[in-house]
């Protein structure tokens, strides 16, 4: 972790103020005439009231809540795209906040539960306050829990708001920071009902914070831009003392750990229910298709599913040195491998395999761990159908050899194979062209890859702000875009030297640089069986060598960018945003986040050429800021 | 050098074929150094989506607002042909200042090698990069606040892109001119200026402006 302090957006926030008043007000006093001019209908919003069909269609799966209008919030962040595709808001509507759109958001999200603490204090709460339906705080199990069971866990500071059906789909919606609810741990740790905001307790005061917020926003939809299955940001409502209300979407909020409390329980009939909603709910998503009749089959359909999810999203983690803590209890991640709740989500610049998050309990598993939790959640999902489909619960042992997990690993083999590939720069058909008939190449590919990818600094372990570390030295990234230019003007392999320089990171140190004679080989090897694999998709195309190291070379320039967010890039911004003065608009974080993620969308496909002569200068700040910490975690 | 004004590969054929020609090497080896490598990737691929088709495969994509490594750079200035390409003048200047890549590309010029640019990039290689801030109602935001406006200065011209004959544009180019020692060549897109053994020729129809008077320049 870097410690250096950045004082960058001191004086610009002024400018760029000036800036955007000079510069686009006329745009957007257009685009604000239009929104005001215009009666747009919002009403969609209500629909989002509290109500879900997990509350009666699923036993014991919630603690309801009565919710109340929460005064004195400033809409921080609202993501129109978002609205867009959930239906919330014509997909004609300017990207500009109107006093009726901020209304109907307030009205359905600026909301607080009316917790047991209100109800035992007689806390008076007006009437006119109290929305219709109540709002459910989802029980799932969690392990800083002290009862490790799920009798008294779940949403601490959390609700779901309710659902929506848009173009055919239905999406969860849900905020954080909504008040404290007495699944939290402190609730049950210190066996007493506390107040929403109590400042005597942090985590368990029901709060969330601004940071948190925006630090989700910006991270999950750069990931989603980038085809990683995440939640993601509709809004962020700003309350004094930096705290926030952060509204999330997806199809289907499901998490394991909700599953697996009813298995910890015993409870065959919840755990039923749960099931047969989600696969429901996958059905009608069109997530799953021909889904058998069949209860039994039915089942085994859900775990293959679940087993094909979870070894594609942790190939993808690992591969995109995205961190993001797996374990026993299935909390932390999605039931289809989407990623949720970014407290402790990185994506580490290179890959720092040891790297720990201090969880003062506890340290977290590491990037490579992530693989078999991954897999210890699929055995335990193999445990769950057994124990739907007879009623007993076996030991989670009696599952180790399940077929399940032998079909798991090869999965995960095969998309690391596959990832490596379009890593690489090859095109879709060019990858399952070498996947299917130059396997070999490809897996002794990865050993070398892996070699350089995993080498650890001569340095060693050490603490950081938030955990421990040990530095990864090469960054195989640079390797992958340079490489083919470097054989397209050569034709040859570089050295040894070069090869060596390239990849160095500012971790490595001289020792760790060091040609020896078995980096030599594995350099070699490194540049033969890429060369191989380009020769072999030549061949097949019937094309010149150097025509597929041009197009490698392009797609990889994109693929592999110098600059990369990492979630220490993420952390820096975000402070500077919201210190930034005069405060940021909502709609201006929205443009802000909308270039930001484009410039970092790293899909050749997907990019798209900017028609902007030049950025403004936050945006121009926030690029250095990624680039000053492209190497971190 | 050559210096092209603005417009697609279409547009430009005449000038590529001209600066093909400079080129000895029938297979040219070209560096193609993006203004800003916000949108870097995709001009690279634009730029080799042109030159491809005259069958020129060994590019390199050098950009200079990030870091690069020693291995790079060498093989940049290795080419035989370096362009500069279009986007934000000023923070193209900002950038090749502190990579302190300016003497380089100098000293690429001054041993043979064969420099273009694009808009921006076209601008950097004449004495000045003043032309980017006119005319005011099309001109590039000066975001980095840079004062010092001097360029590389390889030709004794300034140059003006993507002109358009039309009174506004001549109005602030015949002003501006009052102001320089040289002349001011202002090109449409498509259209653009060769520099060899000191020799300047136009392609396409070029203007110059010089001490306030507007002329036609005779292109080929």
């Amino acid at each position: 972790m870097r410690k250096e302090k950045f004082d960058l957006f001191g004086f610009w926030p002024y400018l760029i103020e000036l800036f955007y008043m000079v510069k686009i007000s006329k745009a957007q006093n257009a685009a604000l005439e239009k929104v005001n001019s215009q009666a747009w209908d919002y009403t969609r919003f209500r629909k989002i009231d509290g109500r879900h069909p997990l509350q009666t269609s699923v036993e014991d799966f919630a603690v309801l809540y009565k919710t109340r209008q929460r005064p004195g919030g400033k809409l921080a962040f609202f993501n129109f795209d978002f609205a867009k595709e959930l239906g919330l808001i014509p997909k004609d509507h300017p990207e500009e906040m109107s006093e009726q759109l901020e209304e109907a958001i307030f009205y359905s999200f600026g909301i607080i539960i009316i917790n047991e603490y209100d109800v035992e204090n007689k806390v008076k709460i007006p009437e006119e306050s109290i929305h219709q339906y109540p709002s459910m705080a989802t029980r799932y199990l969690q392990m800083q829990h002290p009862d490790k069971r799920g009798s008294s866990s779940g949403d601490g500071r959390s609700i779901w708001n309710g659902t929506i059906k848009a173009e055919g789909k239905f999406w969860d919606i849900s905020s954080c920071g909504t008040g404290a609810t007495k699944l939290s741990p402190a609730c049950n740790i210190n066996n007493k009902f506390y107040q929403s905001g109590d400042p005597s307790i942090s985590y368990g005061c029901g709060m969330s914070e601004l940071d948190e917020g925006l630090e989700t926003a910006f991270f999950s939809e750069i990931l989603h831009k980038n085809n990683l299955c995440t939640e993601r940001v509709l809004a962020i409502i700003e309350y004094p003392s930096k705290l926030a209300i952060t509204v999330r979407a997806h199809p289907n909020l499901l998490r394991p750990s909700h599953f697996f409390r009813y298995l910890k329980l015993g409870n065959v009939r919840g755990a039923t229910q749960v099931l047969e909603y989600y696969i429901d709910r996958q059905e009608k998503n069109g997530v799953y298709k021909d889904v058998p009749k069949n209860k039994k089959e039915r089942y085994q359909y859900f775990l293959k599913k679940v087993c094909d999810d979870f070894a594609r999203v942790t190939a993808q983690f690992e591969d995109e040195y995205i961190f993001c803590w797996m374990d026993w209890d299935g909390d932390n991640i999605l039931m289809d491998g989407g990623i949720i709740d970014y407290g402790s989500v990185r994506q580490f610049g290179l890959f720092h395999h040891e790297y720990r998050y201090d969880d003062i309990e506890r340290y977290s598993t590491t990037i490579t761990e992530q693989k078999s939790k991954a897999r210890y959640i699929v055995q335990t999902f193999a445990q769950y159908v057994s124990f739907v489909i007879t009623g007993k619960k076996k030991s989670i042992n009696s599952f180790k050899r399940h077929p399940e997990l032998t079909r798991f690993d090869r999965l995960f083999e095969e998309y690391k194979d596959k990832n490596l590939l379009k890593k690489i720069g090859l095109s879709c058909q060019q990858s399952e062209y070498i996947f299917k008939h130059h396997h070999k190449l490809i897996k002794e590919f990865r050993k070398d890859f892996k070699y350089f990818e995993r080498m650890k600094s001569k340095n060693g372990p050490y603490k950081v702000t938030d955990g421990i570390t040990w530095d990864a030295v090469f960054c195989v990234r640079d390797v992958l875009r340079e490489l083919p230019q470097m054989l397209l003007r050569r034709h040859e392999m570089i050295g040894a030297e070069e090869f060596l320089e390239v990849a160095k990171s500012n971790y490595a140190t001289a020792a760790d640089v060091k040609v020896t004679q078995y980096k030599k080989d594995k350099i070699n090897s490194f540049g033969h069986l890429y060369l191989e694999i380009i020769r072999a998709c030549a061949q097949h195309e019937n094309l010149e060598q150097e025509k597929i190291l041009l197009e490698v070379v392009m797609r990889s320039s994109v693929i592999n960018k110098y600059d990369r967010i990492t979630g220490d890039s993420i952390t820096t911004i975000i402070q500077k945003l919201i210190n930034s003065r005069p405060k940021i608009r909502p709609d201006q974080m929205y443009n802000i986040l909308q270039n930001f993620a484009s410039y970092q969308t790293l899909i050749p496909e997907k990019k798209v050429r900017s028609e902007k002569k030049s950025f403004d200068p936050i945006l121009n700040k926030m690029f250095k800021i990624v680039r000053d910490f492209r190497e971190g975690l | 050098m050559v210096f092209y004004s603005g417009g697609d590969g279409e547009q430009n054929h005449t000038l590529d074929k001209e600066l093909l020609r400079l080129c000895q090497n029938k297979s040219p080896r070209i560096t193609f150094i993006p203004s800003c490598s916000f949108d870097g990737e995709s001009d690279f691929q634009e730029f080799v989506d042109q030159y491809s088709s005259h069958k020129i495969y060994e590019f390199l994509y050098f950009p200079i607002d990030v870091p690069s490594d020693r291995v790079l750079q060498e093989e940049a200035f290795k080419s035989d042909v370096i362009h500069l390409g279009g986007g934000n003048t000023f923070y193209f200047l900002k950038h090749l200042r502190s990579s302190r890549i300016l003497p380089r590309l100098k000293e690429f010029v001054k041993r043979g090698g064969i420099l273009t640019g694009l808009s921006a990039g076209a601008i950097l290689m004449t004495p000045s990069v003043a032309t980017a801030s006119i005319p005011d109602f099309d001109c590039d935001e000066n975001h980095e606040n840079i004062t010092n406006l001097k360029a590389m200065g390889l030709v004794k011209f300034e140059f003006f892109p993507h002109y358009k004959n039309s009174k506004r544009y001549d109005i602030e180019l015949k002003s501006y001119s009052k102001n320089i020692k040289h002349p001011l060549y202002a090109c449409p897109d498509g259209a653009g200026i060769i520099v060899a053994k000191g020799v300047v020729k136009f392609v396409g129809k070029s203007f110059g402006f010089y001490q306030g008077q507007k002329f036609k320049l005779s292109f080929v």
